[in-house]
């Protein structure tokens, strides 16, 4: 079967992606070089969640316009330029794929839309997909996201159609000699400030309670004694949010109520101390 | 007809900017992992937080290196790692134009090196992650004096210390909790 090789064992193919003869290739850079006429979109949906879908039409509605720059959904893939697949192909999905790429006219510029679309997304490891769009087909532009906003979608097509350049460069880094992991709030001790970031995440949630914590520690190590209310105050009513206003008014009595705690459970460990030594 | 066109001069123009003008994104918005090795433990919690598996470490106990891989391909920008980074190595920037023509550009590696036991040379744990138990535990006011002992401690892998901290083994440190007196006085 076309694009498939079959194995002996456990696995029993293998998706091998549709070669590109170099005729087509060289007709697809002319193309690319001097385009001036608007390109034509077919969307191939091979069994992604309709996220992406979602977002593909939120960039052809007057929000974004992919329109005003010539690109528009077609119907038929006999109409296309430009092939998009969403979804993580699913084997039932897979032919269906490869006849809709047959179909579009050479030159075509296929594109890879969203996490599934790349590399499987969350779906990689399952029984049923292939994973990828570039393990059955060949593949020209990756447009990340889960799914990629209207705004990532139109940079993807800009970067597809020689527009733009792309930004994303690959990155590696080898651990450097005496890389340190510098603490955060120093000033603060570290049972309080355990304290402060349970706290804030048990209202807010991790991310933004860590945000908050992080907020508020500032002021508290920026502080002094007489002066810590009346900055308190003046962050709550720059940001003039209420919620924060409750978390941090809350954060706030907490820390209170341990430093006075802690006072006295450090007299009884000193006592403690005291009559073991003696 | 006059009134059709006053409506919509009054409704204005709706249609952004971009890509001819940057797009203004919210607070909130969760796009491109932004990664500071510098700050990175290469504890792992990431990885395991990551419900994509677009996060991967591999830990190599010949060479020592521990690598840790993002796949933006793979990525689904939820944000999971960026909640349970302890150092906030790892943080969700406003960067959204990910569109690449090269898969290999998708990719991000970043490579740790392993502490070896002080006793039996064993690699164990990530020098960074090691050293970053010791701040926490000076700045929760460890003694100076305590200092050297606990990085050796630190130093060592769980299975020797488990060893040493025997009852009649070296370098055990909470001897004194071990004793009679102790035992009656806190029950």
């Amino acid at each position: 079967m076309r694009g498939i090789k079959p194995l002996i064992g456990n696995d029993h193919t293998q998706a091998i992606p549709l070669a590109v003869d170099e005729h087509t290739a060289k007709l697809k850079g002319t193309l690319l070089k001097d385009i001036k006429r608007s390109a034509y979109v077919y969307r191939v949906d091979c069994g992604g969640c309709n996220a992406c879908e979602i977002e593909i039409f939120a960039t052809i509605t007057p929000v974004f316009d992919a329109e005003r720059f010539g690109i528009k959904v077609v119907a038929s893939p006999r109409h296309a330029d430009i092939l998009l697949y969403t979804g993580a192909v699913t084997r039932a999905m897979r032919m269906p794929a490869i006849r809709a790429f047959d179909a579009a006219p050479d030159p075509k510029i296929v594109i890879s839309y969203g996490a599934c679309g790349n590399d499987g997304g969350i779906f990689h490891d399952l029984y049923c997909v292939w994973g990828g769009t570039d393990k059955i087909l060949p593949v020209d532009v990756y447009i990340p996201g889960c799914p990629p906003t209207p705004a990532a979608t139109i940079y993807g097509f800009a970067v597809a159609l020689g527009l733009l350049d792309q930004k994303l460069k690959a990155k590696h880094h080898i651990e450097g000699e005496k890389e340190v992991v510098t603490l955060k709030h120093t000033g603060i001790p570290l049972e309080l400030k355990v304290l402060i970031e349970r706290e804030a995440r048990s209202f807010a949630g991790y991310r933004h309670g860590q945000i908050i914590a992080d907020e508020f520690m500032e002021i508290l190590v920026d502080a002094k004694p007489d002066n810590v209310d009346a900055k308190i105050k003046a962050y709550l009513d720059k940001r003039g949010d209420p919620r924060l206003s409750e978390i941090i008014t809350n954060l706030n009595a907490a820390v209170l109520e341990r430093l006075g705690q802690g006072q006295a459970k450090k007299v009884a460990v000193n006592q403690g101390c005291a009559e073991l030594e003696g | 007809m006059f009134k059709l066109l006053k409506t919509i001069a009054k409704a204005g123009e709706s249609t952004t900017k971009y890509p001819f003008a940057p797009l203004e994104v919210g607070d909130a918005f969760r796009g491109k992992p932004e990664f500071e090795p510098e700050q990175c433990i290469a504890c792992a919690a990431c990885m395991r937080a990551c419900p994509a598996n677009a996060l991967i470490m591999e830990t190599n106990e010949q060479t020592g290196i521990r690598r840790w891989q993002l796949s933006l391909a793979r990525c689904i920008y939820c944000g999971r790692c960026e909640e349970v980074c302890p150092t906030g190595a790892l943080k969700l920037s406003a960067e959204f134009e990910l569109a690449v023509t090269n898969k290999a550009d998708l990719y991000q590696e970043a490579e740790f090196s392993l502490s070896h036991c002080l006793a039996c040379d064993q690699a164990f744990a990530p020098k960074k992650a090691v050293q970053y138990s010791l701040d926490l535990l000076i700045q929760d006011g460890l003694g100076e004096s305590q200092v050297e002992q606990w990085t050796k401690l630190l130093n060592t892998c769980p299975e020797c210390r488990r060893k040493q901290n025997m009852l009649e083994g070296e370098g055990i440190l909470q001897g004194h909790m071990l004793t009679q007196e102790f035992t009656d006085e806190r029950n």
